[in-house]
């Protein structure tokens, strides 16, 4: 059954999308991430115009992330206190983000920026996780305890000044990792059309020190706030947000990530970490490829403005 | 007063040799309705070549020769080409095309080369090619070669398309010509420019228009998202929101 998107002004499998929404939703149920740099790559690989693609993914994201923010609140894993700086920053970090997307875009070097923005960031991410899970899967298997991180170990960052008490995490720390944090996750997100979620946890865990049972709840509360001002800057800056096409995606993914969840269960934490950072390495070597490989073609085109 | 006379009579004479044959047509639906099942859409382009109101010669002798231009609204498009630096494929070189035309696929009923010559086609821009050799700050044989590449890139998507019989004479003097028009052909006005062709030389034209439009729900979102932006972008937000706490509900984990 064929679905007629009308912003990216062209029809499209509706089977298909709400396929790919509920493969990735999958994903992103059983990793616990929003799963945005699959859908955006996955989108614009099937011919969804990448500004499209890109804003209306970050409609998407806000609905996968949010009934795990919902569920996570309820139990108290959620620091609203440090969510709240997070998200300040991050919007101020999105205006930005938005500004370039459109600037890129009309530079015809957006493609560019994303692919390397993936590569790089999913890369990097990518080889840290995989480190990380394989050093642990190996001293489980040696028969050694790990022993999960104190959360008052202290490093330079607890060092810098505006310290502001977060009573949830039980932290007393300097706000400027955190604005930091925020701004950089807000510009990156909403350049890329991700949520973040995979650059949050781990700077929330090993740069702030915060605990682990509200982490992940706060990370999801962030990426719902800001995703979901992400969309209207998208809206209303460069109107490329299809709402019929996050709509597919996001009936696919919200259904996708209850199964994903559920199946999540049956494995440990090191193992899906590890098979979730083979998923992150093989799409940053995926955009890695695109810029090196001859590419099938070396024309392409694009629409500057319309004349209605 | 003789100058007066003379010019009258110039004008008379010039318009005396009255054009024998004219051309009657019509289009199949002057609609095409985008709704949110839109597969793209069968249009039949027909008319008849008729001697010309008060001809004096009211017998046509043919044979003739149609073509139809079908001619989507204008956009600006840019042409870009990847280069490799250093390793690293980089758009680096483009061209823009201001006023391209976003849909553009010909009609005719024998091959273009065998009705007429070259410079009457691109003349009356009934080759894609001509529409690559419109004046441009960028040079006339980078123009060129973008503008082809263009038109590669559009004819890949079914945007731009010569069809060298699609034209079909049902009897001598009518014709029918069949169309499937994309869905991914933009809304927005479009053309429909019939040329007549008798021994290589345009004998009648006309041209008819017809609308591609997005109606009901998808017009409504189209509009929507172009002219109330913020509200459309709190709508989407609210959707997801909604979206994602009627998932949590309903599979409650």
């Amino acid at each position: 059954m064929q679905v007629y998107l009308p912003i990216a002004e062209l029809s499209v499998n509706l089977f298909f999308l709400v396929g790919i929404g509920g493969a990735v939703g999958f994903l992103s149920g059983l990793f616990g991430v929003g799963g945005g740099f699959l859908l955006t790559p996955l989108l614009i690989f099937s011919g969804v115009p990448t500004a499209v693609a890109v804003a209306s993914v970050t409609g998407q994201v806000v609905a996968a992330s949010t009934s795990g923010a919902l569920s996570h609140y309820r139990r108290g894993g959620v620091d609203l206190h440090l969510a709240l700086y997070l998200v300040l920053s991050g919007i101020l970090g999105a205006f930005g983000g938005v500004a370039a997307f459109d600037l890129l875009r009309k530079a015809g070097q957006l493609d560019l920026v994303i692919a390397v923005g993936f590569l790089v960031l999913l890369g990097s991410v990518g080889v840290m996780m995989l480190q990380e899970s394989v050093r642990s899967l190996l001293k489980r298997r040696k028969g050694v305890v790990v022993r999960e991180r104190l959360p008052n170990q202290h490093n330079w960052i607890h060092g810098l000044p505006w310290r502001v008490r977060f009573k949830k995490s039980r932290l007393y720390i300097s706000v400027l990792p955190v604005l930091i944090i925020g701004l950089f996750i807000g510009f990156v997100g909403s350049l890329l059309g991700i949520g973040g979620g995979f650059i949050m946890v781990p700077a929330l865990v090993y740069l702030l020190r915060v605990p682990g049972n509200v982490v992940i709840g706060t990370s999801l509360a962030q990426v719902v706030a800001m995703m979901g001002a992400t969309t209207i800057l998208h809206a209303v800056q460069s109107q490329s947000v299809d709402i019929l096409l996050a709509f597919c995606l996001m009936v696919g993914g919200v259904a996708g990530a209850q199964f994903g969840a559920a199946a999540g269960k049956h494995l440990r934490g090191e193992q899906l970490r590890g098979l979730l950072a083979l998923l992150v390495l093989a799409v940053a070597i995926r955009f890695g490829l695109s810029l090196v490989l001859t590419p099938s073609d070396v024309y392409s085109m694009a629409v500057t403005s319309i004349a209605r | 007063m003789t100058r007066l006379l003379a010019c009258l009579l110039i004008l008379i004479a010039s318009t005396l040799p009255i054009q024998a044959e004219r051309l009657i047509s019509g289009i199949s639906n002057d609609t095409v309705q985008i709704t949110s099942s839109f597969d793209g859409e069968r249009m039949t382009f027909f008319g008849t070549i008729a001697p010309e109101v008060g001809a004096t010669d009211r017998n046509l002798t043919g044979p003739y020769d149609v073509v139809i231009v079908v001619l989507g609204p204008a956009q600006d498009r840019v042409s870009r080409l990847k280069t490799n630096n250093f390793g690293i494929w980089l758009n680096t070189e483009e061209v823009q095309f201001k006023r391209f035309p976003s849909y553009f696929h010909v009609l005719s009923s024998k091959r273009l080369l065998d009705i007429t010559d070259i410079a009457t086609l691109n003349t009356n821009f009934i080759l894609p090619e001509a529409h690559a050799m419109v004046p441009n700050e960028a040079g006339f044989m980078k123009t060129l070669n973008f503008g082809r590449e263009l038109i590669r890139l559009m004819s890949d998507e079914g945007l731009f398309g010569v069809q060298e019989s699609g034209v079909q004479f049902m009897a001598d003097t009518f014709y029918s010509a069949q169309l499937i028009l994309p869905s991914n052909a933009p809304p927005g006005p479009y053309i429909a420019q019939t040329y007549v062709f008798k021994d290589g030389q345009i004998v009648a034209r006309r041209s008819d228009g017809f609308a591609v439009r997005k109606m009901g729900f998808e017009r409504f979102l189209a509009l929507s998202a172009s002219q109330q932006p913020l509200l459309y972008g709190i709508a989407c937000v609210i959707l997801a929101l909604f979206t994602g706490w009627l998932g949590g509900v309903l599979f409650r984990r």
